[in-house]
């Protein structure tokens, strides 16, 4: 008797707790969003409580991940048709290759629809380097091109003077000019993953001439070009470089730890994206007023720097469309970047850049992002998405990418190997020939 | 109470003797729930993966147009063995677990030695010298990578600097070097708290008797304690290797894989979700890496039961 009692009690509490769970989801709604852990990311996971969940009620669970990490987790969980993310953060070479897969939810009716939102304020080249056939899969967060940043005053100090648009031999001889024992002359990104060194590298070996893989006349990819001559000349420059006079532990090194090195005072020049001007010019920033700005360097192409935007997706799984593309009309929105201008840390500066026409048009912005605005605008315009090289490549449009499936993989193995030569402790030949048998394999 | 357990018992105990009901699967019955749990969380997926394996089932990010998966035979097998990248990691595997366990198993006896006299505060060291086991593998790795290893903030750095040493960036360098130190520092308390076992089992007379006869204290460890230490050293190694042949944090979070560093378990995953996202054959290193397991294991539980043996003569 005793026993029974017992269960129906169990199955009571069970029953209730049941029903609370249920109506407490119906309550309040919870989506789940990935994104990257850089600095604007953080600042709207900060500001996301305030701005949006108090006016929609709807709450947002973050994930947030350094790159390489969260493009592992997005294209599992993408691609298996995972329930883990409402709305996840992905680029330029993802959005495209997702979306002809069938992946991702096309966003165009949504944004397009949506009247405060405003489609034809996003920047066309960001625009369009998220969509594929006129169908954009991704929301630009922020947009970038890559850049050379320097000291004003260590160059001027050293007498190194550089051009608007410099060739990578002049930013070479400037770095080891100004090198000291306590200043590196330039940080270059040297950690594996195909978007941390592959991508500054990718953009150096298409400007000397050189390509991951040739390209047949239908857009397939045709044959490794890791063990050709110029592959070869890229890579012993780009190493070289960093070994003569570039930052301690490059092999480390990416976007953060070069923005924390830079910051500092530990190096004079920086080949990065252009979204850190924004961080180096901010408010709270140690190095404000001090920087110059010229267009990614050179050798033989007219043009090479990248083209990326973070932006946010929803996979064709997601638990709830609706509330996502919500949150994404938010964070991509006109209305976010004039809220947060005076409440995120760096001031007006730091605001995510790159996405709107409209941004470069608020005075305070402007005012703020003097430096660096007008020459961000004007490299994401120059970056040669289509044409990136001096031969054609394979697979959808990219510069510090091939847009083919299979780079990711080759990319980040490669640049494992890349990275030990960068630290001296492989040789060039070894990690080229290793490199080559990994992008034949990958497209057999 | 009583008479109620005693009633319950009585039939098995008579159908023993002849009962129809009672052939051995009556008594096995209550295991089948278990058994067929069993079955559904390992044996299935296994047999899944040996099917995936003989196929060139990929994610479906991986290709642009939808493509059906393929039936490839042993292709992927035969690709195995043809692969540089996948000797190597074996090697990286065999070389990382046999530096991390011998090297743990010498500290763990050494410490062991230490914590097995009385001295003030020995409560206080015998705590401190097991907390690095009980520290989550990613913190752990992440205290090294950072705190230790880095040659911007790293203590190593600012020791070499005190030195007047060059910086030496120790990650980047010596990949395979710095996670069997993580490993070592990890697994160094296991090591130590099963020779800790092992010398407090050892009779006190015996020691006293060898004192009394005039041997030298480390003739009395080399005579008399090591050959008493043999058994728990081989079930350290033994244990140790079977976890350590698995490694996957140190390597996730220090370097994230590479030359000298990816071994076989974190090979696997690179060639599956961890960016290859080529699950066919994933499914083929993975069933090769079972085999292997298998034999390794085999020898493994041989030497166990031995021990065991040993200890039941002994």
């Amino acid at each position: 008797m005793k026993v029974l009692v017992g269960i129906l009690v169990m199955g009571l509490i069970a029953v209730a707790s049941l029903s609370a769970t249920a109506t407490g989801s119906t309550k309040a709604k919870t989506i789940s969003v990935a994104i990257v852990a850089n600095g604007q990311m953080q600042d709207i996971a900060r500001l996301t409580p305030s701005l949006f969940t108090k006016k929609s009620g709807i709450k947002v669970k973050y994930t947030i991940l350094d790159e390489g990490k969260l493009r592992q987790i997005t294209t599992r969980d993408v691609g298996s048709g995972g329930k883990a993310f409402d709305a996840v953060m992905i680029g330029p070479y993802e959005a495209p290759q997702f979306g002809v897969a069938g992946l991702l939810k096309d966003l165009t009716p949504l944004a397009k629809g949506d009247q405060t939102y405003n489609y034809n304020d996003l920047i066309p080249a960001v625009r369009n380097a998220l969509s594929a056939k006129g169908h954009m899969y991704a929301a630009p967060f922020y947009g970038e091109s890559s850049f050379l940043m320097y000291r004003k005053d260590i160059l001027a100090k050293n007498g190194v003077k550089l051009p608007l648009h410099p060739t990578w031999q002049q930013v070479a001889a400037a770095a080891r000019k100004i090198k000291t024992s306590s200043m590196a002359g330039i940080c270059l990104r040297g950690k594996p993953g195909w978007g941390d060194l592959g991508a500054a590298f990718t953009t150096v070996l298409n400007t000397f001439g050189g390509t991951w893989w040739s390209a047949k006349p239908n857009g397939q990819p045709d044959k490794a070009q890791v063990d050709q001559p110029a592959f070869k000349n890229a890579l012993d420059f780009y190493a070289k470089l960093v070994q003569d006079a570039g930052e301690k532990d490059a092999a480390n090194s990416s976007f953060n730890e070069c923005l924390t090195q830079y910051q500092a005072g530990k190096v004079a020049m920086w080949y990065d994206a252009t979204v850190a001007a924004g961080t180096l010019e901010a408010s709270d920033s140690p190095v404000k007023g001090k920087n110059g700005f010229a267009f990614a360097p050179v050798d033989k192409t007219k043009s090479s720097g990248w083209l990326w935007s973070w932006a946010l997706a929803i996979p064709k799984s997601s638990p709830d469309p609706t509330d996502a593309w919500k949150y994404i009309a938010f964070a991509t929105g006109k209305q976010y970047l004039r809220a947060a201008g005076p409440l995120v840390k760096g001031g007006w500066a730091a605001i995510p850049p790159g996405t709107r026409v409209s941004t470069y048009q608020i005075p305070q912005y402007k005012k703020a992002a003097k430096a660096f605005a007008a020459i961000t605008l004007a490299a994401m315009k120059a970056a040669p998405i289509t044409n990136p090289g001096t031969t054609k490549r394979p697979g959808l449009p990219g510069v510090q990418y091939v847009g083919i499936p299979q780079f990711q993989d080759v990319g980040n193995r490669c640049t494992q190997l890349f990275s030990r030569v960068i630290a001296g402790s492989a040789k060039a030949s070894d990690a080229l020939s290793q490199c080559q048998s990994i992008a034949s394999k990958a497209i057999k | 109470m009583n008479a109620a357990a005693d009633a319950t018992l009585r039939p098995t105990a008579k159908g023993r003797v002849g009962d129809p009901f009672s052939s051995p699967w009556r008594r096995r019955l209550p295991l089948l729930p278990a058994l067929l749990f069993m079955i559904l969380v390992t044996q299935l997926p296994f047999l899944v993966s040996i099917y995936y394996s003989l196929t060139n089932l990929k994610d479906k990010t991986q290709s642009l147009i939808p493509e059906p998966t393929k039936f490839v035979g042993i292709d992927n097998y035969k690709a195995i063995f043809s692969d540089p990248f996948f000797r190597q990691a074996m090697w990286t595997s065999v070389q990382m677990t046999v530096f991390a366990v011998v090297l743990s198993v010498l500290f763990g006896t050494l410490f062991a030695i230490l914590l097995d006299r009385r001295f003030f505060g020995q409560g206080l060291i015998r705590t401190l010298l097991i907390t690095p086991f009980l520290l989550m593998p990613v913190v752990a790795a992440l205290i090294w990578k950072q705190q230790m290893f880095s040659s911007l903030f790293g203590i190593l750095d600012k020791v070499l600097a005190f030195l007047g040493l060059n910086s030496v960036a120790f990650i980047s360098d010596h990949p395979l070097a710095s996670i069997v130190t993580v490993l070592v520092w990890q697994w160094t308390p296991f090591m130590m708290l099963i020779m800790l076992a092992g010398l407090q089992s050892q009779p006190s007379d015996i020691l006293e008797a060898a004192g009394v006869d005039g041997a030298t204290s480390f003739g009395i460890f080399r005579q008399l304690t090591l050959p008493h230490l043999r058994r728990y050293l081989e079930l350290g190694a033994l244990l140790g290797s079977i976890y350590i042949v698995q490694a996957f944090d140190a390597i996730d979070v220090m370097t994230g894989g590479g030359p000298g560093s990816t071994n076989v378990p974190y090979f696997v995953y690179q060639e599956s979700i961890g960016g290859g996202f080529r699950y066919g054959s994933a499914s083929a290193y993975a069933i090769v890496v079972v085999v292997f397991a298998i034999i390794i294991a085999t020898l493994a539980l041989r030497l166990l039961s031995g021990l065991l043996k040993d200890e039941e003569r002994a």
